[in-house]
C-alpha cells in the first residue's frame, strides 16, 4: 500500500527538478507506457466518440427541434418537453416504465436476496445457478409469444386451471393486463440474473465468518443481514444501478407480448422506449423526431438522476476481508 | 439448539423446493418450446402440451425458407459475430492503455466509457438512423454492425479495464528489459495471458447482439438484411394475415434460441462468470 501512494508524489517531485531526473524515476515499463497510451486508446475513443458521444448530443439538439427527418429543422426550444408532458401516451409510458423500475426492481431484488439465501446452503447449487441465469440470454421476444400461446383464452394454462376447476380465469392478455404480465416475465427472467451476480459476490466471503456468526447463534436470516449483506453490500450496490439502466432500456418484451394483433402494443402497456420508437418510425403517419428524442432525453436524464441518487444512498465504507 | 433450528430447516426446505420448481419450470419451458416446434399447427391447438406424434421438420424447412429465417440466422451469425469480433480488437489496447496508465486523463477516460453503460439505446437510435442514412448505411448489415460496435464500447472497455488491471504486470516488465517494443509486449505478452477475458468479452458482446431487436428492426428492413430478431417479429406480425401457425412460430424461436442454448451449455460458467464478477468490479 505504501508504495503505491509514496511512488507518484516521488515522480511528481522530480518531474518538477528536471526532465532528465523524471525519466530516470519512471523506468522504461512507465515511459513506455506512456509513450504508447494514446495510439492503443485513440481507435475506441474515435469509435464511441462518434458513434456513441455524439449522437447523444445529436439527439439532444434535435429534441429542441420539430423535425420529420426529411424536410429542415424548425427551432422549437423547450416546447417539445412541455408537449411531450401533456401527451396522456407518454405520461402513461413514463409511469410505466417507473412501475417496471420500482415494482419490478423491488421484487427482484426481495426474490434474489431470498434465492441467495436458499442457494448458499444447497446441493447442486451450480446447477440451479445455471438455470436459473439462461433466460438472460434469451430475446425478450421469445418470453412474449411464449406467453400469447400458453395465457390465450382457450390456451394450456386456463385448460390447467380448468382441471382445477377454476372456470372463469383471469383474462391474462387484456389490455389492462399486459403491464403486470410483462411485470411477471421481466421479474422471473431478471431474478435468475441478479442472484448469479450476488451469489458470486457471496462466494468470495470466507467461510469462517459464517462459522463464526454460526457459533455467536446467528440463525440463517441473522447471518445473512450481518454477514452477506454488508459484506456483499459494494455489488448489491452495482446491481441496483444496473438494474435502473437495463430496467429503462426494457423494449423487445413490451413490444410483442401475447403476439399482439396490431403494429403496436397497446398505449397502457408502453414503455419510454416503446414510445420513442412509435413516435420516431411510425407506420403510416409522419415521423415525429423532435418529440421522440426529448422522450428519450427524458428518460436519460431520469437514468442519471436515480443512479446519481441511487449511488449517493448505497454509499458505504467498503469492508476488507 | 434443536429446537430453534427446526423452524429455520423448515424454512430452508421449503426455499430450496422453491427454487427446484422455478428451476424446473424453466427447463420444462425450454422442453415445451422444442417439442411444440416439432409438431404440426392443428396439433398443437388441440393440445397445448404433449409429444409430437410423429415429429416433423417440416416447420422448419417452413422457417428457414418462407419465413426467411435462413438468410436472417445468416445475417445474424455475421453481424453479431464480425461486430463482437471487431469491438474486442478496438476495446482491449484502450482497456490495456487505461488499466496501466494512472494518469489524470485515463481515470477520466475511464469514467467517460463507464458514464456509456447508463445511456438506453432509446437515446441513440434516432441519431444513429439519421446519420447512417446520410451515409447511406440504413438498410444495411455493415451499419447494423457499426452501430453494434459502437454500443459495445462502453462495456467492453469496462470490463476488459477490470480484468486487465487484475494482470500483474510482473511479466511486462520482464518483456520491456529484454528489449521488447510496446506492440510486441502486448500482442506477445500480454495478450496470451489476457485470453480468458477476451473470450468472455467476445461471448457476452456476441449474446446481446444476437438478441438485439430495437437497432435491428430500425435499421435492417429487407428480406437480404434483416437479423432474427426482425424476422421473428416480422413473422409475427404476419400471423394475423396468415392465420396463426404456432409449429413454424415455435420453430423460429428454436433458431433464434437454439444458439444460445448451445453457447451456454459450452461455455456457461464463462458467460455467468463475466456478467457477475466483470461487473462486480
Amino acid at each position: 500500500m505504501a508504495t503505491t501512494i509514496e511512488d507518484p508524489l516521488r515522480t511528481g517531485a522530480a518531474r518538477g527538478r528536471s526532465e532528465r531526473a523524471a525519466r530516470a524515476g519512471v523506468g522504461p515499463l512507465e515511459r513506455q507506457r506512456r509513450r504508447v497510451f494514446w495510439p492503443f486508446a485513440a481507435p475506441a475513443l474515435l469509435v464511441y466518440a462518434v458513434l456513441f458521444v455524439a449522437p447523444v448530443g445529436y439527439a439532444l439538439w434535435t429534441s429542441l427541434h420539430r423535425w420529420d427527418g426529411m424536410g429542415g429543422m424548425d427551432w422549437r426550444g423547450l416546447q417539445n418537453y412541455t408537449l411531450l408532458f401533456r401527451d396522456p401516451r407518454f405520461r402513461t409510458s413514463l409511469f410505466n416504465t417507473l412501475e417496471l423500475m420500482v415494482v419490478g426492481g423491488t421484487i427482484t431484488f426481495v426474490l434474489s436476496f431470498a434465492l441467495t439465501l436458499v442457494l448458499r446452503e444447497m446441493r447442486a447449487r451450480l446447477f440451479a445457478r445455471s438455470v436459473l441465469f439462461f433466460p438472460s440470454l434469451v430475446n425478450g421476444m421469445v418470453f412474449g409469444i411464449a406467453a400469447g400461446f400458453l395465457f390465450s383464452p382457450t390456451g394450456p394454462v386456463n385448460r390447467a386451471l380448468e382441471l382445477f376447476g377454476v372456470t372463469t380465469p383471469p383474462k391474462w392478455l387484456a389490455t389492462d393486463n399486459l403491464l403486470p404480465m410483462v411485470l411477471g416475465t421481466l421479474v422471473w427472467t431478471a431474478t435468475g440474473y441478479y442472484t448469479s451476480i450476488i451469489m458470486a459476490a457471496v462466494d468470495q466471503i470466507p467461510d469462517h465468518l459464517y462459522e463464526a456468526a454460526e457459533l455467536d447463534g446467528a440463525g440463517p436470516f441473522q447471518r445473512f443481514r450481518h454477514v452477506t449483506l454488508p459484506c456483499a453490500w459494494d455489488v448489491i450496490a452495482v446491481c441496483a444501478v444496473l438494474w435502473t439502466v437495463s430496467s429503462v432500456k426494457i423494449f423487445e418484451l413490451i413490444l410483442l407480448y401475447g403476439g399482439s394483433t396490431n403494429a403496436y402494443p397497446p398505449v397502457s402497456s408502453w414503455n419510454t422506449a416503446v414510445y420513442v420508437y412509435t413516435e420516431a418510425f411510425p407506420q403510416g403517419t409522419v415521423p415525429r423526431l423532435g418529440t421522440a428524442t426529448a422522450a428519450a432525453i427524458v428518460s436519460l436524464a431520469m437514468v442519471t438522476l436515480i443512479t446519481v441518487v441511487l449511488r449517493r444512498l448505497l454509499r458505504r465504507e467498503p469492508i476488507e476481508y | 439448539m434443536r429446537r430453534t433450528n427446526r423452524p429455520t430447516g423448515l424454512a430452508s426446505r421449503i426455499g430450496t423446493a422453491a427454487v427446484w420448481t422455478v428451476v424446473a419450470a424453466d427447463l420444462l419451458l425450454v422442453l415445451w418450446i422444442l417439442l411444440t416446434s416439432l409438431r404440426s399447427g392443428p396439433d398443437i391447438l388441440r393440445h397445448g402440451f404433449g409429444l409430437p406424434t410423429s415429429p416433423q421438420t417440416s416447420n422448419y424447412t417452413t422457417a428457414l425458407d418462407e419465413g426467411g429465417f435462413a438468410r436472417a440466422a445468416l445475417n445474424s451469425v455475421l453481424t453479431a459475430g464480425l461486430s463482437s469480433v471487431v469491438a474486442v480488437s478496438l476495446a482491449a489496447p484502450c482497456a490495456y492503455a487505461l488499466a496501466r496508465r494512472r494518469s489524470r486523463t485515463a481515470s477520466a477516460l475511464t469514467t467517460a466509457f463507464a458514464m456509456g453503460l447508463g445511456v438506453p439505446g432509446q437515446v441513440l437510435v434516432v441519431p444513429l438512423f439519421v446519420g447512417l442514412s446520410r451515409v447511406g448505411l440504413t438498410d444495411s448489415d455493415l451499419g447494423l454492425g457499426l452501430v453494434y460496435v459502437g454500443l459495445a464500447m462502453p462495456f467492453t472497455v469496462f470490463l476488459l479495464t477490470g480484468f486487465f488491471r487484475g494482470i500483474p504486470g510482473v511479466l511486462e516488465e520482464a518483456a520491456v528489459l529484454d528489449g521488447a517494443g510496446p506492440l510486441r509486449t502486448f500482442v506477445l505478452v500480454v495478450l496470451p495471458v489476457a485470453r480468458g477475458g477476451l473470450v468472455t468479452a467476445f461471448l457476452l458482446q456476441f449474446v446481446t447482439a444476437w438478441n438485439e431487436t430495437l437497432f435491428a428492426l430500425v435499421l435492417t428492413n429487407s428480406q437480404g438484411t434483416v437479423t432474427l430478431p426482425v424476422a421473428l417479429s416480422s413473422f409475427v406480425a404476419a400471423q394475423q394475415f396468415n392465420g396463426l401457425d404456432f409449429g413454424t412460430m415455435f420453430a423460429g424461436v428454436c433458431i433464434i434460441l437454439a444458439p444460445m442454448i448451445a453457447l451456454f451449455s459450452w461455455m456457461g460458467s464463462r458467460i455467468i462468470q463475466g456478467m457477475t464478477v466483470g461487473i462486480g468490479k
